[in-house]
This record gives structure tokens, sequence and C-alpha cells, in this order.
């Protein structure tokens, strides 16, 4: 798709890959920061980790079994929580736990039996040996977000706002708030071989939390995240491969540097006042 | 010809919350008409919001029959809730909240817009006549979280109003507010209950009710132990004596 910009063909699938994640996490860590549910964001890159390593010991499709991980996680937090009389937040630590677990001990015991299989790309992402079928996935990812935004507008924006409250005015809470999780769970199966189980955490929280330093309104917010995490997505991939530099974690440094400039530039927690 | 019937009807109606032991109503009957204006008092426990959100179908009912509106509340609660304004009881939002005063009132209207449908201008025109009934125009631009207690109360009764309610379940309006705010607020319920409205309002403050016949209604443990109208002046009275006729029990 960018081959007119960037010749070089193992550059150019980079930073599509990048780009379009990027787009896709920013839009929903909009949702995942403002609902308050960046712990359930948390657990659920954990469990498509967990769902990859799974995947990839059973010889499955890694990435069909990290979404139904994922998804898994998501519809058991609330029953868990109801069942055993836990806290949401002790049910999202102990599914953590878990999640955790599992993928450690298939990863381990896959090196034990030789199979050559190497961790660091679920880990960490590997963005140079993505397939272009893979990239397709990814846009198709990022037009599913925007269209989810656009067309549950305002039923996210109630819910953001206060779930009783929009309970209260007649919105059907519940069918939207696991349809966000659905689409949390979908986004970071699919971003999970790029971005890496360890790091996908920082493209779910930190494009929304540089976007409220300037932004008074949730709708400026849904397009300053995507446009920050692009650009700095795609410089992280641009520089990491220039300078033969792993790209997901060089990326996610870029990411929180801009994060601390734009606490440090943020006008609304500047006190101002004006003598008329 | 027969009386119309009353716009809220409760029979028996025990309600518990997800995962409790025992019923938080128990056996609650009432039978509410077109424009009352009730008052529900009780003490701390009693079960005063319980009753509202069972009303307006926000908690599960195990046992009895409740309609509101003509709907039944079990089976179409988002329906009934587009038709009632609910204003929950004390609120403090995040300075950094992300919406202004404008999108919050519009909220209010987003039940009866319904799915995938966006606000139209006659949403628009409710939500300005809404904030102006309660004279807080000026704000429509500002962040909701930069504003005092007082005002986001304001605020959010202005989202219930903006869906033209039928009926108005209020859970403490005035604990945010200075006298003049409530004065201004108990004008426009009155108002309101002169144009049909019915308004059910848990509250501690009986001194500046409207000057109308009004129901009282007394929860003790769940259950009501008064249901009976009288003039403004004798709710407080009522009130206490249902207190102290259960501490004597």
């Amino acid at each position: 798709m960018l081959e007119f910009l960037i010749q070089n063909n193992i550059v150019c699938h980079a930073v599509e890959a990048m780009l379009f994640a990027s787009i896709a996490c920013a839009i929903l860590s909009v949702i995942i920061t403002q609902v308050q549910i960046s712990s359930i964001g948390f657990t659920m890159a954990h469990a498509a980790f967990a769902g990859a390593a799974v995947g990839m010991f059973l010889s499955l499709n890694p990435t069909v079994c990290s979404i139904v991980a994922g998804i898994g996680v998501a519809f058991l937090i609330g029953p868990l929580s109801d069942k055993a009389r836990l806290s949401p937040d002790t049910s999202l630590g102990l599914l953590f736990g878990i999640c955790m677990a599992v993928a450690i001990f298939f990863i381990a015991y896959m090196q034990t039996l030789g199979r050559g299989f190497s961790t660091m790309g679920l880990l960490f992402g590997d963005v140079i040996s993505l397939y272009r079928e893979e990239i397709y996935l990814l846009v198709v990812i990022c037009i599913v977000a925007v269209a989810f935004v656009l067309v549950l507008y305002k039923e996210i924006t109630a819910i953001i706002f206060n779930k009783r409250i929009a309970e209260s005015v007649g919105i059907r809470v519940k069918p939207v708030y696991y349809a966000m999780l659905f689409m949390i769970a979908l986004t970071v199966s699919l971003c999970l071989p790029i971005i890496g189980g360890l790091l996908l955490y920082v493209w779910l929280v930190i494009p929304a939390a540089i976007a409220l330093q300037f932004c008074n309104r949730l709708s400026s917010m849904f397009v300053v995240a995507p446009a920050v995490a692009a650009v700095v997505s795609v410089s992280g991939a641009l520089i990491g491969l220039e300078y033969s530099l792993p790209v997901a974690p060089l990326t996610a440094i870029i990411f929180s540097v801009v994060f601390i400039v734009a606490v440090i530039l943020s006008p609304r927690r500047r006190v101002t006042f004006r003598k008329t | 010809m027969t009386p119309p019937d009353p716009i809220i009807r409760l029979e028996s109606v025990y309600t518990a919350y997800e995962g409790a032991d025992r019923p938080t109503l128990t056996d609650v009957s009432l039978a509410i008409e077109k424009g009352e204006f009730v008052v529900i008092g009780g003490p701390n426990g009693a079960g005063k919001t319980t009753l509202l959100e069972t009303i307006n179908g926000m908690l599960p009912i195990t046992h009895g029959m409740a309609t509101v509106c003509g709907q039944d509340v079990r089976k179409n609660g988002v329906q009934v809730r587009c038709r009632v304004g609910y204003l929950l009881q004390s609120f403090a939002f995040d300075p950094l909240t992300p919406f202004t005063v404008e999108e919050v009132v519009l909220m209010g209207r987003f039940g009866t817009i319904g799915l995938f449908r966006k606000p139209k201008k006659e949403d628009y025109e409710a939500v300005q006549g809404a904030l102006s009934l309660l004279g807080i125009e000026d704000l429509a631009a500002r962040p909701i979280g930069k504003l005092s207690g007082g005002q986001q109360q304001k605020v959010l009764m202005a989202q219930n109003l903006a869906r033209n309610p039928e009926v108005l379940l209020l859970d403490e309006p005035f604990s945010n507010l200075d006298m003049f705010a409530r004065e201004e607020i108990n004008r426009l319920l009155a108002g309101l209950v002169g144009d049909g409205v019915t308004v059910l309002i848990v509250s501690h403050a009986f001194d500046d009710l409207p000057e109308r016949a009004v129901r009282v209604v007394v929860m003790q443990e769940g259950t009501i132990v008064v249901n009976r109208e009288c003039s403004p002046g004798e709710v407080e009275q009522v009130v206490r004596n249902a207190g102290r006729e259960a501490l004597h029990a």
C-alpha cells in the first residue's frame, strides 16, 4: 500500500503494520482509559499471549487461539467476580496470573522439546516477518475499530460518562459494554504478533493518556490519540529499522517520552486567569 | 366513567440486589396517579433509592408486578427508562472528564433517539430548552468537571428534563444546592407537576416543598409503613412520627 513512498519491501511492510496496528489500538485506548478498564485490557493482552502460545504448541493458528483466549477472559471476568464473590480487581489479578503461567509454561516446554520456537516475537513483537495477508487483516481491524466508534458513538460516550447514568437514560449498557470487550480482544489478538504481549499495553493506554493532556472533548480525543499513535509508531519503525534497533520496544520508549513531554506542556493543567 | 390507571403501580414487589441473600424491598405495593407529587422519607438504608431504581427497572424484581406509564417494568425496562427521568444521588466528576455541559444534557435523549441514530435538530432544541429552564445556558460549552457540585447537579437535572419525562424520580436533589437554588428547583418542580409530570422525590429537606397537596411515603427496612396524602407543612411531622413509632415498636 505504501510502496510508492517506501521502496524497501521489508521497511514498507513494517511501517504499514505499525501504522494500522497503532491506529486501531489508539482508538480503543480512548475507550479503555475513559471507561477505566485498563486492567481488563492488560489481562486480555496477556490472555491473547497465552492463547497464541497454546496455539503454537498444538500446531493451531495462533491468531485464532489468541482471539478465543482474549474473548474467553473478557467474558469470564464478570461471572468469576460474582460466583467467587471477588472484587473485579482481584478477579483480573487472578486471570492475569493464570494467563502468564499458561503462556510461560508452554513457551518453556516447547523449548525443552527443542521445537525451535523463538519466544521473542510473541513477547516483544516482530515487524519484519509479516505476510501481506496479515497486513490486510490489520487494515480491516482498523476500519472495524473506526466504524465501531462511529456507529455506537452516543452509546460509547454515555457509558464513558457514567454507566449508571447511561442505563438510566435508556441505553442498553450490557450489550454495548460486551461489544467493547469483544473489539478489544479482537484488536489485541491481531496486533499481538507485531507489538508483542508484553508491550501491547503501551499502545492500549498511552495514546489516550497523551490526548487527554490536550483535549477537552471526547470527540477530539478520538482524533488526536490515533494521530499521535500513528506518528510515534511510524517514526519508531523507521528509526528502529534504520539503526537495527528492536522496533516495538523502541516505539514504546518514544511513546513514554512523548507522554512526559505532553504532561509538561499540557494546557489543561495550567492555571491561567485574565485581569479585565 | 372509570378512573384512569395509576401511572405507577407496584403490587407485592420484592427486589434483591445481585448476589444478595435477602430482598431489599419486601412486599411493596404502591399506586401513584399522574401529576402527583410524592415525597419519600425514612432512615438511611430503608430502601428509598431501591424503590426508585425498582420503579425505573434498573433493579431486578424477584416477585410481584410493576407497571410504569402502562409498561411492564420487568419486560420493558429500557422503554420505561426512556419515559422516566432519574436523578441519581450525589455525584462528583473528575476535573479532566472530557464532556461539556451541552454534551451531558444531550445524553438525556440518547435512549429516545435509539440505537445507530444520530441526534437531530429537535434533540438540540430540547437541550437548549432544558438548559434555559434551569438558567444554565451560559454553562453549555464549559467542561462539566470544572463546575461546582451544585452546578453539576443542575446539569444532571437538565439532562433528565431534556427528554420530557412523564415521571421524574429525584434522589436527594437538594444535597449540593444552596438555598436560592433549592427555591428555584422547587418552583420548577411545582411547574412540572402542574403540567402533569409525576414527581417522586427522596429528600431529608422538607422545608421548601411546593404549596400543594403531596403524598408522603415513609419506608422502614425495605417496606412502606406510611402512604398518605397531606399538606406540605405536615410532611416533616409525618416522617418523624413514623420514625418514632418504628423505634418504640
